[in-house]
């Protein structure tokens, strides 16, 4: 089922000479460009701002403030409506765009943004999140208006008259008992930091206002809800907003649910010509970030290492506006839980706004924050208990099947396999590299991935036997539109080359939720699947009419059907229909709570998971750890395309090296003090282990065609904490702290050796 | 145009003159004069390498060269690597090897390996990490990059 053999990805042959079109490279005729003023302070109410200079310079077209959109419906938000589309009185955080230029060239709009003079009124802010909990802290926001059921299912609770804007919690067992009766309590606080998506395209968004339609080319990973928010804000029908979704350099989240589409739109609107927006690196940065957490959690353990009760409690720092924070704080206290039997549970999060880049979701929102955490504290208390580490995994793991927690779906991996598979494997690398110098650290991982069985794909089966694949499931590098196309000509039993998947655009592509949580390839693949049925069920009818062919006995085979003793070319099918040599089959596949006699309306869709285990050396002198060796192991259920799913497992591990090892966006009296590219660090190529083994298990245990299950983020999850496992096995220098930057690793082997 | 200024160069093999302006930067020129939008900028500031193309076989960041000065060089972007439809090796081994993911890297990977082969046709692993460290990639995790240049040497 799965090779390297298949056919070259044929997106790869426009990538490796050039010639994709990313949305960057899209010249729209008549287009002008933007730019985004952005706010200098913390927090401030705009007293004044004079663009009487910047409209006086040759070139400049338009400039739009927060004066301009008093007649639209100006705030929005996936979650809470907090957010408006430019700074109309009051700024929050460093970096909000305040007022936007268009001119003829970016040169000239750039420089007319020197030429606009803001006059503030400093407002007291708050950037830490404890700080933002804190009685008389500084307000955030006066009041907070969730929205339900908008982009994801539910509704974010709020607090009012405070910072919160979720509140999350979860109880089972009786846990305080458990405490009580447990030989040993463990209880430790674990930082996380903000991060930077850095995905390598910067956002760009193209907008342009015809007549009464929209159309926007959007960096976005879920078109259909742009399309959604822009219908709100600008009071038109979904059916007159057109998105375009272009290759996009990367994703990872910050390009998730809607970002600076809106922004985009209201110039348009105003210009009433097409503008083209095209953030810098560092513009990105102030866009969306990773939310920090501090995560405390408390396990209590009988001595002979059988876990009795934990409780977690996450407190997130989720920036300016809520943006789909309050998704990943549920999701960082779920995803704390880890692959253990934990008949006492109890779980909290809160996430505060505070005057900082709006947090977002980034790649397994909310679990890498959780199991730095709770695996950290898995191997401290092993420890303790003078257990080994895996073993004291191992007695407490749960086996396929086994509730994770009572209302959510059983866990549909064997965990322990994984783990077993990683030792293994790094046991057999080091024995082939001679090394015994380097120290282990392992950790599991396991995620819900918010899925919604909301899904379509339209089919369109061309009389000469070509296929046209249209969905909204958006290409950022995953790899989405090659499988698409794998599991269309599975599915339709036609050679690959007969299928082309096109450009997602939501005029011709049907509604999907999204690109993102792991979910493209196996939802779409779901519905291929149904739409191959409604492709099948039509061809039969016709072959019924045309040839008296029996339809229950009509299949797909290459370029035509077969039904008993006869082949029939999709050409003389539908030439003999339709009369003429010409048409097309049609086929529509749904996804829905309902599909699959209902079996996909659990959650979670199925559990994503990965266990990792690294090997590390550190340099004594300069406490810089170096990854020698990593190991990461997933059950994907199937593999559709190797290269691919490997590749996934990679990016997704060294992007972990990231927030393990150097990236952490710093604040100083309310200002981003590293948010350029410059001062901030993500890792290179030098950085890449000596051996990397990424092992897929094929257990055909997932919801997909095949068996598959969705892909893409778990092995982000056991990175952090592995890494700092193993520092404090071979140094025995605990950090609660990341990044593990060399100071602190330092610092923590000094203090060990001192004490 | 506040300082125009003439600059005659090769590019992709054609000879090539323009009239710019002299603060003008060369990963301008090739996007939006010449039409080359094979060439990406994401950085800005000399650090990612999306920008990397080679002037006389050498990888520059185009991002913060200025245009005036590849007066006389010979500049070759990603499009100029495919000779007669076919790829060059380097862009065969990252096919064949699937070392790219959402391919805004890809460009500047692929240049700045070419120019490496050419100076080391048998670059060490040490030596390609040490090269290859100014051009990010935030997609593939390096693996299959590193893998396919390997593959070269
Ligand atoms: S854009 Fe030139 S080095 Fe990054
Ligand atoms: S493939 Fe996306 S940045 Fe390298």
């Amino acid at each position: 089922m799965s090779d390297r053999l298949s056919p070259p990805n044929p997106d790869h042959l426009e990538k490796v000479t050039g010639r994709t079109q990313f949305i960057t490279d899209i010249e729209v005729p008549g287009m002008l460009h933007g730019k985004v003023l952005r706010s200098t302070v913390p927090h401030a109410m705009i007293k004044s701002i004079d663009v009487s200079a910047a409209l006086a310079i040759p070139g400049v077209v338009a400039v739009l403030t927060g004066a301009d959109i008093v007649g639209l419906n100006h705030h929005w938000g996936p979650s809470l409506k907090d957010r408006p589309l430019i700074a109309i009185d009051r700024v929050r955080y460093v970096g909000e765009p305040v007022a936007m230029v268009a001119a003829e060239n970016e040169r000239i709009a750039e420089e007319a943004l020197d030429a606009i003079v803001v006059d503030y009124e400093l407002l007291p802010f708050v950037t830490e999140a404890a700080e933002a909990l804190e009685p008389g802290a500084p307000l955030v926001h006066g009041n907070h208006e969730a929205i339900k059921d908008f982009y994801f299912k539910g509704e974010a609770k709020p607090v009012a008259g405070t910072n919160i804007f979720q509140r999350y919690a979860y109880e089972q067992g009786d846990v305080e008992k458990a405490f009580a009766e447990s030989d040993r309590c463990f209880e430790s606080k674990y930082e996380f930091p903000m991060v930077f998506h850095y995905a390598m395209e910067p956002h760009c968004v193209i907008a342009s206002f015809h007549g009464d339609s929209l159309t926007l080319w959007s960096c976005g990973q879920s078109p259909t809800a742009v399309q959604k928010v822009l219908s709100r804000v600008f009071d038109m029908p979904l059916a007159r907003i057109r998105i375009i979704s272009p290759h996009i350099g990367g994703g990872f989240g910050g390009k998730a649910s809607v970002k600076i589409d809106p922004l985009v739109a209201a110039l348009a609107w105003k210009l009433r010509r097409p503008v083209r927006v095209c953030l810098s690196i560092s513009e990105s940065m102030l866009t969306a970030r990773r939310l920090s957490a501090t995560v405390h959690v408390r396990t209590g353990v009988r001595n002979d290492g059988t876990i009795l009760a934990k409780s977690v409690r996450v407190l997130m720092n989720g920036g300016a506006y809520a943006d789909t924070g309050p998704a990943v704080a549920v999701k960082a206290a779920n995803r704390a839980i880890g692959p253990y039997r934990i008949p006492n549970l109890s779980l909290e999060s809160v996430a505060v706004y505070t005057n900082t880049v709006p947090g977002a979701a980034f790649r397994s929102i909310g679990g890498p924050q959780a199991v730095w955490a709770t695996e950290s504290q898995m191997d401290e208390i092993a420890e303790a208990l003078g257990l080994n580490p895996a073993e004291f995994r191992n007695r407490n793991l749960l086996r396929r099947g086994e509730h994770v927690r009572a209302d959510l779906r059983p866990i549909d991996v064997e965990m322990g396999e994984a783990m077993d598979i990683a030792a293994q494997e790094m046991s057999r690398i080091k024995a082939l590299d001679g090394d015994n110098i380097t120290y282990d650290g392992t950790a599991l991982g396991i995620s819900d991935p918010g899925i919604m069985p909301v899904a379509s794909v339209v089919m369109r089966l061309k009389i000469d036997g070509s296929v046209a694949v249209i969905s909204n499931s958006v290409e950022i590098g995953q790899g989405v539109r090659g499988v698409l196309r794998k599991l269309a000509s599975e599915q339709l039993n036609q050679p690959i080359e007969a299928i082309e998947v096109l450009t997602p655009d939501t005029a011709i592509a049907p509604y999907d939720w999204g690109t993102g949580a792991s979910r493209s390839s196996l939802m779409m693949g779901l519905a291929i699947e149904d739409a191959a049925r409604d492709i099948l069920s039509q061809v039969a009818e016709i072959a019924e009419l045309v040839f008296s062919a029996d339809p229950a006995a009509v299949r797909f085979c290459e370029g035509g059907i077969i039904f008993g003793n006869e082949k029939k070319t999709f050409s003389e099918l539908l030439h003999t229909y339709y009369g003429i040599d010409s048409g097309e089959i049609v086929g529509v596949g749904r996804v829905t709570p309902y599909s699959n006699g209902g079996r996909l309306a659990q959650a979670p869709l199925f559990w994503e998971t990965a266990a990792g285990q690294c090997a590390i050396a550190v340099d004594e002198e300069t406490g810089e750890i170096k990854v020698r060796h990593y190991v990461s192991v997933a059950d994907v259920g199937r593999v559709v395309n190797r290269a691919a799913a490997e590749g996934q497992d990679e990016g997704a591990s060294m992007m972990a090296f990231g927030h393990t090892l150097s990236e952490e966006l710093v604040y100083q009296d309310g200002q981003p003090i590293n948010a350029t590219m410059i001062d901030y660090h993500v890792p290179t190529i030098d950085k890449a282990p000596e051996n990397f083994v990424t092992v897929l298990i094929e257990s055909g245990t997932g919801p997909g065609p095949g068996g598959m299950r969705g892909m893409g983020e778990g092995a982000i999850l056991p990175v952090a904490p592995a890494i700092a496992n193993a520092l404090a096995a071979g140094y025995g220098a605990r950090i609660r702290e990341l990044p593990l930057t060399p100071e602190r690793v330092w610092r923590a082997i000094r203090e060990k050796r001192g004490s | 145009m506040l300082d125009p200024q003439t600059v005659s160069f090769t590019l992709n093999g054609t000879p090539t003159e323009l009239t710019i302006d002299a603060s003008e930067l060369l990963v301008d020129v090739l996007r939006d004069r010449c039409r080359l939008k094979g060439t990406k900028r994401s950085c800005d500031v000399e650090v990612c390498g999306a920008c990397t193309v080679l002037a006389d076989g050498l990888p520059v960041s185009s991002c913060t060269t200025l245009a005036v000065d590849i007066d006389g060089k010979s500049i070759t972007t990603i499009e100029g690597l495919a000779k007669d439809g076919k790829l060059s090796r380097v862009q065969q081994a990252f096919v064949d090897h699937a070392a790219m993911q959402c391919g805004f890297c890809t460009s500047g990977m692929v240049l700045a390996t070419t120019a490496l082969l050419e100076q080391k046709p048998s670059a060490s692993e040490e030596e390609i990490r040490h090269f290859l460290r100014g051009n990010i990639c935030r997609c593939t995790g390096y693996i299959k990059i590193l893998e396919a240049v390997k593959s070269l040497v």
